[in-house]
């Protein structure tokens, strides 16, 4: 296809330029050439699992050009043993190059659930989980908004209209222009979803189906569904402490903690839970 | 003589050169050997980190780059083909516009169907990089750190049988 249609225009060219055609002007015959690639098909497509995951790079570069990560192997294993168990049970196990955690060296309690399945906590966060189950709470919420893709969603629907638009016009005079204009769309649509996950936090709805659904990915993996209301009750009467970082980006509410309540199934307290929290005791932080 | 109304007419040679430079330009225009700067490089099947590793190769190695993928290299290496990521060289550390492969999608391979040419096109590792040229200040080095991160299958099934999860 793509061979096809350079040939084309090339042939137009040279045909213009041989027989001197002085009436055409040489940008439309390239137009009539491309025009053959323009497909319907691209009018209105979502934003693809690969163009997500570019999407989630970028704003984890975003993130890691201000925070430091922990260089810690023991304790990065260890979060991505947790978080790939709970990723697993998930309504969306795959992403297009699967889920990776991490650990911010800040002692601010904060979670960042990048498009494509990049996934930050940070040090903070992991010292206010008490335990491995609140800690694949965490984890789970934060796969639940990838999966949900609360931070995809972020990104306005006008600017991602002009990116499809960008590649419908793709003739060769526009063409040293269209690239330019995608990486500014691109720029934007990371902009959007930084707004988001990282500045403004989630929306009260996006949080209470994360939350819901964070439950069921715990019970599914065999941790207590109760860690997710044992951690919000935490982090509610820290609430005090602050209104920036995770109070900021998944703010805990009354209401919050008692629907997460109202949903938690009652679970029989499995004798294997010790032996969890004492692994997670076992991290040096 | 007289000068042909084509010649006389700016556009004429300029479309064409600039069409030639855009479509035509190598990524790698002049560099078809790489020197790997750094240790323990291997040799993948694929160009991402899963999987095993065909054949080391040494820090001062010479390859022979055949095409690229995003941050990815294909090269040839004693008789063996096969992906490098880009951080394995020290040359390669800023990637390269690419703007053909922006708008005709890119990518190793010559698309056959109009619908794997779509799928080619738009956020693409070619967007990536022009936005990284723009944005230096991101560190997406860390991020291919993060990425290259990943979880032995049998570790993580014994992880979860000691923790009494559900495998
Ligand atoms: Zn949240």
């Amino acid at each position: 296809m793509r061979r096809r249609t350079m040939g084309a225009m090339f042939l137009a060219l040279s045909l213009t330029l041989v027989w001197g055609c002085a009436g055409m002007d040489y940008a439309s015959v390239a137009s009539i050439a491309v025009k053959t690639t323009v497909k319907a098909a691209e009018a209105s497509r979502p934003i693809s699992d690969s163009e997500e995951y570019y999407i989630g790079r970028a704003v984890a570069a975003r993130v890691l050009g201000t925070s430091r990560l922990v260089q810690d192997p023991q304790l990065t294993l260890y979060v991505n043993e947790v978080g790939e168990t709970v990723a697993r049970k998930s309504p969306r196990p795959h992403t297009y190059k699967g889920y990776h955690f991490a650990v911010l060296d800040s002692s601010e309690p904060n979670a960042f659930a990048c498009p494509g399945g990049l996934i930050f906590v940070t040090k903070g966060l992991v010292v206010m989980c008490g335990n491995e189950d609140e800690l694949a709470a965490v984890l789970a919420h934060e796969v639940a908004h990838i999966a949900n893709k609360d931070g995809i969603n972020s990104i306005s629907k006008a600017r991602w209209t002009e990116v499809l638009t960008t590649l419908g016009t793709e003739t060769a005079k526009q063409y040293a222009g269209a690239g330019g204009q995608l990486i500014t769309l691109f720029e934007g649509s990371i902009d959007d979803v930084f707004k988001t996950i990282v500045v403004n936090g989630y929306s009260r709805a996006a949080e209470e189906a994360a939350d819901a659904q964070a439950i069921k990915t715990l019970q599914k993996a065999g941790y207590d569904p109760g860690a997710m209301a044992a951690l919000l009750a935490k982090m509610m009467a820290k609430k005090g402490a602050g209104s920036s970082g995770i109070f900021k980006t998944h703010p805990p509410t009354g209401d919050r903690l008692a629907k997460v309540k109202s949903e938690t199934p009652a679970a029989t307290p499995n004798k294997m839970e010790a032996v969890r929290t004492k692994r997670f005791e076992s991290i040096k932080m | 003589m007289k000068v042909p109304a084509w010649l006389r007419k700016s556009r004429g040679w300029l479309l064409p050169l600039v069409l030639a430079v855009l479509l035509g330009s190598p990524v790698l225009a002049g560099a078809d050997t790489m020197k790997v700067s750094l240790d323990n490089q291997s040799l993948y099947a694929e160009p991402n980190y899963s999987g095993t590793p065909i054949t080391p190769v040494p820090a001062g190695a010479e390859v022979k780059v055949v095409t690229t993928s995003g941050d990815w290299y294909k090269v040839e290496y004693q008789g063996n083909t096969g992906w490098m990521h880009r951080g394995a060289f020290a040359q390669a550390q800023t990637p390269q516009l690419n703007l053909p492969g922006m708008l005709f999608g890119g990518g190793v391979k010559q698309t056959k169907s109009d619908e794997v040419a779509l799928a080619g096109k738009g956020f693409t590792p070619e967007v990536e990089a022009g936005y990284r040229q723009k944005h230096p200040e991101m560190n997406f080095a860390l991020v291919d750190q993060v990425e290259s991160f990943k979880v032995d299958n049998a570790k993580l099934q014994a992880f979860i049988k000691e923790g009494g999860l559900t495998p």
